[in-house]
């Protein structure tokens, strides 16, 4: 049987769906870019946390689990701050 | 004189959980590097936003939803395998496998369409950078697919365990694709 709890899978599908309108729908914020692009970014960030804790059930995970995901996206991170005075300092 | 080689299992986890987690490790550094490599140029060179705006936000959007809805039929295929309810473990594979299918074929037709406008990987480092990473998006989504075929024309499912590992993989492909569209289609 189950070692873990169940999320309400079908609950969760919907939070998926209203954040992807929720991130389309801010690619046509007039005005700002920056607000807008922080939006979609900060929505696609929610529904891979939503994928992740509820459908791969990393919220009922043991540490070690949590600690082979996290390292490579910081990792990934890292990468990209590394990379950042290119395009910051080099204008 | 004789070593022992057998892995030794880790206390609460199954050993088959913690490969598919290395293995999704050495992808998340795959598609990590790309993505770490594309935000740099995009951010240090100018014209990409023009180039972004001949994909099609509809197809791109109508995809995600596809992939989004494939990983709750995989989570609710690993939920009928736990409940012992194997017609309703197929039925959810079996859409799975199809939403799977349904992707490529979109892709497929948004590639032609592309390509006929004149978009090729070759024309720009925008396009390189788009056929590179969708398609390399795209191989996974048909080995998923076809991971997920070899499980359900594999007799009976009696192991859960077998629906779960496959389904990380699906997820995990179904979150690379979730940043992927606001990257290229929407940003």
């Amino acid at each position: 049987m189950a070692s873990h709890g169940r999320p309400n899978y079908v609950a969760i599908w919907g939070w998926l769906v209203a954040l992807m309108i929720l991130g389309l729908a801010a690619s046509f914020l007039p005005g700002a870019r920056g607000l807008a692009v922080a939006l979609i970014f900060a929505t696609a960030v929610a529904k891979a946390l939503l994928v992740a804790l509820n459908y791969m059930h990393l919220k009922f995970e043991p540490r070690l689990i949590y600690a082979i995901a996290i390292v490579p996206v910081l990792f990934v991170l890292m990468l990209i701050v590394a990379l950042f005075p290119d395009f910051v300092f080099s204008r | 004189m004789a070593i022992r080689t057998e892995a030794q299992a880790i206390p609460g986890i199954l050993p088959g959980k913690v490969g598919v987690w290395w293995f999704l490790a050495s992808e998340i550094m795959l598609f990590g590097g790309l993505i770490a490599t594309f935000i740099v140029f995009r951010l240090g060179s100018t014209g990409w936003h023009g180039d972004a705006a001949h994909l099609s936000v509809p197809i791109g959007a109508t995809n995600t939803l596809v992939l989004l809805t494939s990983s709750l039929t995989m989570v609710q295929a690993f939920a009928k395998a736990e409940d012992v309810n194997e017609r309703g473990l197929r039925n959810n594979l079996a859409l799975t496998i199809l939403m799977g299918l349904a992707f490529l074929g979109i892709k497929a037709i948004e590639y032609s369409s592309e390509v006929w406008a004149g978009y090729t990987p070759a024309s720009g480092i925008f396009w390189s950078f788009y056929y590179t990473m969708t398609g390399l998006h795209a191989l996974h989504v048909l080995a998923g697919a076809i991971v997920n075929s070899i499980l359900l024309g594999a007799g009976r499912l009696r192991n859960p365990l077998r629906l779960e590992l496959a389904g990380l993989y699906w997820h995990f492909v179904d979150i690379v694709w979730i940043f992927l569209f606001p990257l290229l289609y929407l940003a």
